[in-house]
């Protein structure tokens, strides 16, 4: 079964390829990596999988309906969630609030129902101390799982991150890695991670796929991607792939 | 506690404006109208611009379309202002969602730019559209309100309608803003890819922004034509449109306690500064600068500033 189907997505900024032809599927439940270089175009295939951007070719199904041209909101609706490189809190609202505006997503809730929930959110992220706080006022580290918080309220079937541990301290990267992994043992969650850090992707990722100048040039376990004479040269670089002999 | 809120602004509007309407002479009572009416066109505003960001400069043009709907309704068309009133309001909050939807696809100075023109192509038509509005003349002989034998044709009595109806809008603003609908507002005016992301349809809540705004816009201009009882296209030109915005930003964007306190603010001050002749206005444009400046959340901001300052002391002095 096929949570999410992109086939042969391509997009073109003027003359350069952002994306060649990428087809990619993620199964309910499952955890992918997407790595590659800056540039590669990880970021511009998760903006054309949320809707933001239009593909310049391509197809995506999400939950077996074609979402190509589906409004961002309503692929979030749908079960698609997702956070941003370089972080986007709403910043006139307070930390609880933000969590709210996701959990408002079901019509059905009660104001207190949505209080309660992303308090209850924030309480497994360890961030409840911090509800009432501006969002101006936490940590960087802090922020980004104030963020993802915001997502996960959205109660999503899909979570996409955009290096989520970027600027994070060892410590919040473990913390992070952590609840993921706690939150993914208590309901089905399929996360799509792109990430720099190398020791958070090969613990977590069940798949890799390796994105460079736009195509997909890798995809399989952590370890065949970790031997891939491809991968090695491209992303980890001449000098890694030596090393390692 | 959160109903309290709405409560309390109700409570407080009627409390304090019940009192000066007991206490202050006929001139200064139509004054306080005058802000109350204000008030109820500036809270509106608060929606498309304190929450939703969506600087406009307009405002005026529907709060005329609302004075001018229940003027032609109650003296070409005999109608009853009772019935009017919720007419008019109907009419300026379809007409702000019609224009909504080709308007609200500009942004910041663009937008800004486009409404200033509605503004004025309102203005134009009321002007020239003689027949049905009296052009220049305006339109005269607007019916009072009244319930029974009391009519609401003084100012004390036309004040006590006036809170009355501030205060049902006050608490429903209050009560909208911290509900998920302001909280979606002000996501939009944030960040509107990171609403979007939490599945918000960041065009239709602008829309329903644009059409709040108009529609307490409307309610404060048929609270205008029955208050004066004749309208004339002046009244409703864009520099009226600048007077919301400047209310508004003295008060405290985003707050409606600011929208009531700088509508009243701004009625009255040209009255109490009115020895400084003609250097009011560099007056007005200094203050209006500084509280750009310093002062960019307004007196509601300045408020919270003291009383965090009073915690500060307190906690040291105790410690
Ligand atoms: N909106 C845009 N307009 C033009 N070029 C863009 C845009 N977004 C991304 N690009 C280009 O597309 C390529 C891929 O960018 P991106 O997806 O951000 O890479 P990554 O996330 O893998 O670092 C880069 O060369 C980038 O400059
Ligand atoms: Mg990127």
């Amino acid at each position: 079964m096929t949570l999410l189907h992109a086939t042969a997505i391509s997009k073109r900024y003027g003359g350069l390829m952002a994306l060649s032809e990428v087809d990619f599927r993620v199964a309910p439940g499952e955890f992918v990596a997407v790595i590659g270089p800056n540039g590669a175009g990880k970021s511009t295939f998760l903006n054309v999988l949320t809707g933001l951007t239009p593909p310049s070719a391509g197809r995506v199904l999400f939950d077996g309906r074609d979402v190509t041209r589906a409004p961002t909101h309503r692929r979030i609706r749908a079960g698609l969630g997702r956070t941003f490189q370089h972080g986007r809190l709403f910043a006139r609202l307070s930390v609880l609030e933000n969590v709210m505006t996701g959990a408002a997503i079901r019509t059905d809730r009660t104001e207190s129902q949505l209080r309660a929930l992303s308090l209850g959110m924030l309480d497994r992220m360890g961030l409840v101390g911090e509800a009432h706080r501006a969002v101006g006022s936490l940590s960087y580290g802090q922020r980004r799982m104030v963020e993802l918080c915001r997502a996960l309220a959205c109660g999503p079937k899909l979570l996409l991150l955009d290096e989520p541990a970027a600027g994070l301290n060892l410590g919040e990267v473990e913390q992070l890695m952590a609840r993921l992994t706690a939150l993914r043992a208590e309901q089905e969650l399929a996360v799509v991670l792109i990430e720099h850090n190398m020791g958070m992707v090969m613990r977590l990722a069940q798949r890799i796929l390796v994105l460079n100048f736009g195509c997909r040039i890798a995809e399989g376990s952590p370890a065949e991607v970790q031997s891939d004479p491809a991968v090695l040269s491209a992303y980890l670089g001449e000098g890694y792939g030596n090393a390692q002999h | 506690m959160r109903r309290y809120h709405s409560l309390l602004a109700a409570v407080a509007i009627l409390a304090l404006g019940g009192l000066l309407s007991l206490v202050l002479a006929d001139y200064r009572l139509r004054l306080l109208n005058v802000s109350v009416i204000s008030a109820i066109a500036v809270i509106g505003f608060n929606f498309a611009f304190g929450l939703a960001g969506l600087i406009s400069l307009g405002h005026a043009a529907f709060v005329g379309l609302g004075a001018y709907t229940l003027a032609i309704l109650s003296t070409a068309f005999g109608w009853s202002p009772w019935l009017a009133i919720p007419v008019a309001i109907l009419v300026t909050t379809l007409f702000a969602g019609l224009i909504g939807y080709p308007l609200l696809r500009l942004r910041g100075h663009y937008l800004a730019l486009a409404t200033l023109g509605l503004n004025v192509s309102f203005t134009i038509v009321v002007t020239n559209w003689i027949s049905l509005t009296g052009g220049t003349n305006g339109i005269s002989g607007i019916p009072e309100l009244r319930l029974g034998a009391f009519a609401f044709n003084d100012e004390r009595r036309f004040l006590w309608l006036g809170l009355v109806l501030l205060a049902l809008c006050a608490a429903f603003a209050v009560t909208l803003q911290r509900s998920r609908y302001g909280r979606a507002m002000m996501a939009v005016r944030d960040d509107e890819t990171a609403a979007r992301m939490t599945g918000i349809d960041v065009t239709r809540v602008k829309i329903t922004a644009l059409c709040l705004s108009a529609a307490f816009a409307a309610l404060s201009g048929t609270l205008f034509a029955t208050h004066v009882r004749f309208v004339a296209p002046e009244d409703f030109n864009y520099a009226h449109s600048i007077i919301y915005l400047a209310m508004l930003i003295v008060g405290g964007e985003g707050a409606v306690a600011g929208a009531v306190i700088g509508a009243a603010l701004l009625t009255f001050l040209p009255e109490w500064l009115r020895f400084l002749g003609d250097a009011y206005l560099a007056f007005f444009g200094l203050m209006l600068l500084a509280i750009l400046i310093f002062l960019p959340t307004g007196l509601v901001g300045l408020a919270a500033q003291l009383r965090r300052l009073g915690g500060h002391r307190e906690a040291e002095t105790t410690s």
